[in-house]
């Protein structure tokens, strides 16, 4: 489809240096509204995590001893982990369940996992006071196996390492390489299955982590039941993910993507939108469940009860209605307003757990400063320019490379 | 009172147990309502049936309208109007809702009929301008006779026409209206399995099977909604 791109093969023509010098320039418009606004924002972002690391996380942000966790792990890494979960429930639909109806949004999809686990657990490097230290648990110096970080350490690794083996054929067709692409091609399964195990762990390990903070968190939103609530709404917060990227990909990268594929789109989401309503469903019952587990009817009718509500009715069975008759009338445009409306849901429910809930009683209430969400911003955005950068030079949409198919 | 115990449902967690008990209770009926298949989907499939060109009655004297309607000019130069065979086979019968009386003046593109199949409705815009001279008097009574002989007995006007010339130029005769019929045809498949795609939550598993026949009468078994779009595709055209 497209013959600009160049695809050599086995470097056959050009050498690998001058390949990707050529890859790594710009293409596209470069003064489009989003790099407008993007690029400030990240330049300011990095200005800002400098003065971080020279001054320390104070100078930057308001956390205190009392909340010594804000809004780059709250959203960041919380929210930003819940969301790339998309990537290894279709990855079980694809390569486990066989279902080749999402075959073509796989890669696409695996490298948002990716990228939001490099870009937003990376931005727990931020949050850590000696960042350096990160290494501990990997090598042993400290592994400090009796906290929940350690178990989050190294499922992060291993996953962001699993993932990068999935999406690594496509590298591979990039630079023409095919022996390569052969045996990468040969560890997808393996990986798939590893990945898979790691994130139906890490996703309740998360969790887990706020389990500690009993006395800190509303009641409403505490229980001990936090690491199974992060694990399944993982699976439809990263599938509203998929729904909400796809159709802005579709739009974007229009002419990357075959017609074949183009048509198959609307199938796509309305079988997503269908596993959405379902697991919805589900967590609705849990949720309810786990409320009169805890026996927490009196705080119902205080302002944080109805903040609860807000989010159980507004944002969990609201969409998980919309998801429900969308799929029933077949209508694309209510799915994407039921992916949008859960996508916030989840945000909230997240930092509900981490932000809002957390410390509600304290007399001076955390509050993210506008260097907090500055650097936030930053990392989204940077985040989404690799993204962009990653999907025009490699087969993510578009077809692999014919030499591909005469291998198999 | 004796004899009586008392349970604290909340202490014996009797009331998480209920929670279950409606969880799986409501999941029933979510499951089955979720995975019916719609029903226009259903009722489409059905009527793959019989409708073919060869059954088609197609006078080749008559001068066919893109809008399914036909109009003939007899020796008096007074015109007849009326519906093609296609359209009474695809809706199958149906009763005139709306007629025109005698004296009154059409012009081309106005409402001729409005045809009716219990409450489905649509309507039939004239192929030309002109004076009602008659109207048929048998449709209003025995509406059947449209299905038996669109081109005979199933006449629904005498016109005498005002610019005959002009505006039938661009209607179909003869081996053209045969093409057109049959294009038509193959056009209503397609429009079908268009419809069927439309109303399918998961598009991909629905497909018409190659050279299915279309069953006579195929509109009657469809819901309004196919109804309206038939209108817009088939019966709306401005010339």
């Amino acid at each position: 489809m497209n013959n600009n791109h160049i695809m050599p093969k086995d470097n056959n023509g050009t050498p690998i240096i001058k390949f990707l010098l050529r890859e790594f320039k710009p293409k596209g418009k470069i003064f489009t509204l989003f790099n407008i606004i993007s690029f400030p924002i990240m330049i300011l972002g990095l200005v800002l995590i400098i003065i971080r690391f020279r001054n320390g996380l104070g100078s930057v942000t308001n956390l205190t001893q009392e909340v010594p966790w804000g809004l780059w792990i709250g959203f960041d890494v919380v929210t930003g982990v819940a969301f790339a979960g998309g990537a290894y429930v279709l990855t079980f639909m694809v390569y486990i369940l066989n279902i080749n109806k999402y075959h073509s949004i796989v890669r696409i999809t695996v490298l948002n996992g990716f990228l939001a686990y490099v870009f937003y657990a990376g931005a727990l490097l931020l949050d850590l006071g000696r960042p350096w230290n990160v290494v501990n648990p990997i090598i042993g110096n400290n592994f400090g196996t009796s906290s929940v970080l350690f178990l989050v350490a190294w499922h992060f690794l291993l996953y962001m390492m699993a993932q990068l083996i999935e999406f690594s054929p496509a590298i591979a067709e990039w630079l023409g390489a095919r022996r390569a692409r052969k045996i990468l091609t040969g560890m997808t399964i393996a990986a798939v299955i590893f990945g898979i195990t790691l994130s139906i762990l890490h996703q309740s390990g998360l969790g887990a982590l706020y389990l500690m903070a009993k006395e800190k968190i509303h009641p409403l939103w505490y229980s001990e039941f936090i690491p199974i609530m992060f694990f399944v709404s993982s699976i439809f917060a990263g599938l509203s993910m998929v729904i909400f990227e796809g159709s802005i990909s579709q739009k974007v990268f229009f002419n990357q993507i075959n017609e074949k594929n183009h048509k198959a789109h609307n199938g796509i989401l309305t079988g997503l939108s269908k596993i959405c309503a379902v697991t919805m469903f589900a967590y609705f019952f849990l949720q309810l469940l786990v409320f009169i587990h805890e026996k927490h009817w009196n705080q119902l009718n205080t302002p944080m009860g109805y903040w609860y509500l807000l989010e159980m009715i507004g944002f969990v069975l609201f969409p998980m209605l919309l998801f429900f008759v969308s799929y029933r009338n077949n209508s694309i445009l209510l799915i994407k307003i039921a992916s949008i409306i859960t996508m916030l849901g989840v945000i909230l429910n997240r930092l509900n757990v981490t932000v809002i809930g957390f410390r509600w009683d304290a007399s001076i209430r955390y509050l993210p400063s506008w260097m907090e969400i500055a650097v936030t911003l930053a990392v989204i955005f940077t985040e989404i320019w690799v993204f962009r950068w990653v999907v025009r030079r490699m087969p993510v949409l578009r077809e692999s490379p014919s030499w591909t198919k005469e291998n198999e | 009172m004796e004899g009586f115990t008392y349970f604290n449902i909340f202490e014996t967690k009797g009331i998480e147990y209920l929670a279950i008990l409606a969880f799986f209770a409501l999941l029933i009926p979510f499951w089955i309502i979720l995975n019916k298949q719609v029903k226009i989907t259903r009722q489409i499939k059905s009527s793959l049936g019989v409708l073919s060109t060869n059954i088609l009655r197609i006078p080749q004297g008559l001068f066919y309208n893109r809008n399914h309607t036909w109009a003939f000019l007899e020796r008096s130069g007074d015109a007849v109007v009326g519906l093609d065979d296609l359209l009474v086979h695809i809706t199958g019968e149906v009763k005139f809702s709306y007629l025109k009386n005698p004296g009154e003046i059409i012009n081309k593109g106005d409402l001729l009929t409005e045809i009716d199949q219990n409450g489905k409705l649509l309507q039939i815009f004239s192929p030309i301008s002109g004076k009602i001279l008659n109207t048929n008097s048998l449709l209003k009574e025995n509406s059947e006779v449209i299905n038996e002989d669109p081109y005979g007995k199933g006449w629904i006007y005498k016109i005498t026409p005002s610019n005959w010339i002009a505006e039938t130029n661009s209607y179909f005769l003869a081996e053209e209206a045969t093409n057109r019929l049959n294009n038509e045809l193959e056009r209503f498949r397609d429009f079908l399995a268009i419809s069927m795609e439309k109303y399918a939550p998961e598009p991909s598993l629905v497909r018409l099977q190659d050279g299915g026949e279309l069953i006579d009468h195929t509109l009657s078994h469809m819901p309004g909604e196919i109804w309206l779009d038939f209108q817009k595709e088939f019966l709306n055209h401005s010339h």
